[in-house]
């Protein structure tokens, strides 16, 4: 592995997005309202009291940690994958003798930095206006940090094999919509998974989405602990070897593919 | 004779092409059935290049040039055929070959648009492992052949198309490749540049001894650097060979250009067809042997105030075997 190669790389996309900063900071923004919409909604909701055991406080907290992870897990480079693939760009890929997963993990980590750079103060500054109620745990904490790195690697890998389909079908890139739209739904957004009603709140637990935002802010929030917290990570381990899995055979055949047809 | 550097053999291709009918109910039957043709884009093609040479591919667009191209870079897979170049599988893709050789394809750039190309190049100084005295040493030599020292620290979408390949020649050498692909690297440039590129990959050759294999539509390219062309049409490998030879064969015959005093109808001697006749200017064509006596008798029976003798244009010729289809 060309590991030096691939840093320079990383080094070079950084450079090169924060170039256009502003325009990442407004997609960043763009991304940050849905949560925020939802943070007012049930904080308002819960007023004084409580719903399904989230004070007002709660929730904010709830939120305020979702829209951070929500932009660290986000893997907007997996949109780019299908273009690069159509476009002819993969041959400047396979020309390199470098892994070409570093390209799209460059622009991973480059986005991630640029990301943050926006979010991390503005959401600062909504905690200190907002009173969030967070009582997380040193175990929380500690429990946290892999929670996050897997759910990062989760819904990046997750991404990158439906991406890869754009080897075979050329519009592969509408089942990353699906994906946003069902993570929206199931993980943990629109509403807290505990909160989801019957069937939806089960097909949450069971479903790899819920494992690439809502379980690491249950997490942090306290609300996971014990068995709930084992048998979280060993669906969300279990959900990042499928996804491994995938992307390693359709990378392998796509390639293969890519050389039959020319790109 | 040295040890070939290149040696393809029976390499052929041919890609499964999805088709279907125009209009909404072919699209819809595809989705469920697709029915799919054969394109055979390279058939049997067999060459060898030394360590060194200037080789052109020419041929009509779609011919099979830049297939066989990208199947030499790695890029595709054969159908069939056997092909190594300098000891390897081209298409088994390892390190070892890739830091050996480059690729420019004059519709695609490696360059980032938003930062200056040192940086680019800075990357491919640690993507290929240069060390540092190496690099900065071929970067100067680089910039210096091309003129270009003023463009290192510009964004790149702040060049011009003719200051991009510049930068993009610099980033395909900068590893010192041995082997070296041009897949029309002066595409869409004006003449002067696409001479100033010219002038450099001969010299860029001379001095590194790296072969180099490029495809162009444009003949003086052609003409200008590579001693040698392979002609590929449909595939086929039609003629490999210096361009004069292409050129003999083909046309065998010269063109004489006339200026008469006046504007008479005069008789031409037997053995020379009009191509152009326009106020006492001619322009006829002649067998190449019969030329020199066509030439004394023409001087000898027609006042003429002018004359000279020429090779058909390259242009011509090519047109002619792209129409035709065969040498």
């Amino acid at each position: 592995m060309n590991h030096r190669g691939g840093w320079a790389l990383i080094r070079r996309t950084w450079a090169s997005w924060m170039q256009y900063r502003g325009f990442f900071f407004l997609l960043a923004f763009g991304w940050m309202i849905p949560p925020l919409v939802y943070l007012f909604v049930w904080s308002t909701a819960a007023g004084g009291a409580t719903v399904g055991g989230f004070s007002r406080g709660e929730f904010v907290a709830y939120y305020l940690v979702l829209i951070l992870v929500n932009q660290l897990t986000y893997a907007q480079t997996n949109w780019i994958v299908g273009d690069v693939i159509r476009g002819g760009g993969m041959s400047q890929w396979l020309l390199y003798p470098l892994a070409p997963a570093y390209h799209v993990l460059s622009s991973e980590l480059a986005g991630k930095v640029v990301y943050m750079i926006f979010v991390v103060p503005v959401t600062a500054v909504l905690a200190i206006t907002l009173k969030p109620e967070l009582h997380a745990s040193l175990a929380d904490v500690l429990a946290f940090v892999p929670a996050l790195i897997f759910a990062w690697m989760l819904r990046f890998l997750w991404g990158y094999w439906l991406a890869l389909l754009a080897f075979w079908s050329t519009r592969a890139d509408a089942l990353l919509a699906v994906q946003d739209a069902l993570v929206f739904l199931l993980a943990g957004q629109v509403a807290p998974v505990a909160l989801l009603p019957g069937v939806l709140g089960s097909a949450a637990e069971m479903l790899p989405f819920r494992y690439m935002v809502g379980f690491p802010v249950e997490v942090l929030t306290g609300q996971v602990s014990g068995t709930e917290l084992a048998t979280g990570f060993a669906l969300q381990v279990g959900w990042l070897a499928v996804a491994l899995g995938l992307t390693w055979i359709l990378w392998r055949r796509g390639v293969r593919h890519y050389a039959a047809v020319g790109g | 004779m040295p040890e070939p550097q290149i040696t393809v053999s029976h390499l052929t291709k041919t890609y499964r092409v999805p088709q279907r009918e125009p209009g909404l109910r072919a699209a819809v039957r595809s989705l469920v059935h697709r029915e799919y043709r054969d394109v055979e884009a390279v058939r049997d093609i067999s060459f060898a290049i030394t360590a060194g040479e200037v080789v052109g591919f020419i041929g009509p667009n779609g011919a099979g040039k830049t297939t066989t191209l990208k199947m030499l870079a790695g890029l595709l897979h054969p159908t069939g055929g056997d092909a190594r170049v300098a000891g390897h599988v081209p298409w088994q893709r390892r390190p070892d070959y890739l830091r050996r050789i480059s690729m420019v394809m004059g519709n695609k750039s490696q360059m980032l648009w938003d930062i200056p190309p040192l940086d680019t190049f800075l990357v491919l100084r640690e993507i290929y492992r240069v060390p540092a005295a190496e690099f900065q040493q071929t970067l100067d030599e680089l910039v210096a052949l091309l003129d270009m020292s003023d463009l290192l620290t510009k964004p790149v979408r702040n060049l011009s198309l003719g200051e991009r390949m510049k930068c993009e020649m610099v980033a395909a050498l900068l590893h010192r490749p041995a082997v070296l692909f041009l897949d029309e690297p002066t595409l869409g440039l004006d003449v002067s540049i696409q001479r100033r590129l010219r002038r450099f990959i001969a010299e860029y050759n001379r001095r590194s001894g790296a072969t180099v294999i490029l495809t162009s539509h444009y003949m003086a390219d052609v003409a200008e650097l590579c001693p040698r062309v392979i002609l590929i049409h449909h595939g086929v490998l039609l003629y490999d060979g210096p361009l004069g030879g292409l050129v003999e064969r083909l046309a065998p015959f010269k063109l004489i250009r006339l200026t008469l005093d006046g504007a008479r109808d005069e008789a031409l001697p037997d053995g020379l067809e009009v191509i152009e006749q326009e106020n006492g200017r001619l322009v006829l064509r002649a067998a190449r042997r019969d030329t020199p006596a066509l030439t004394a008798r023409l001087l000898s029976t027609l006042p003429v105030i002018d004359l000279a003798v020429e090779d058909p244009p390259v242009d011509a010729v090519i047109d002619q075997i792209y129409q035709e289809g065969s040498v």
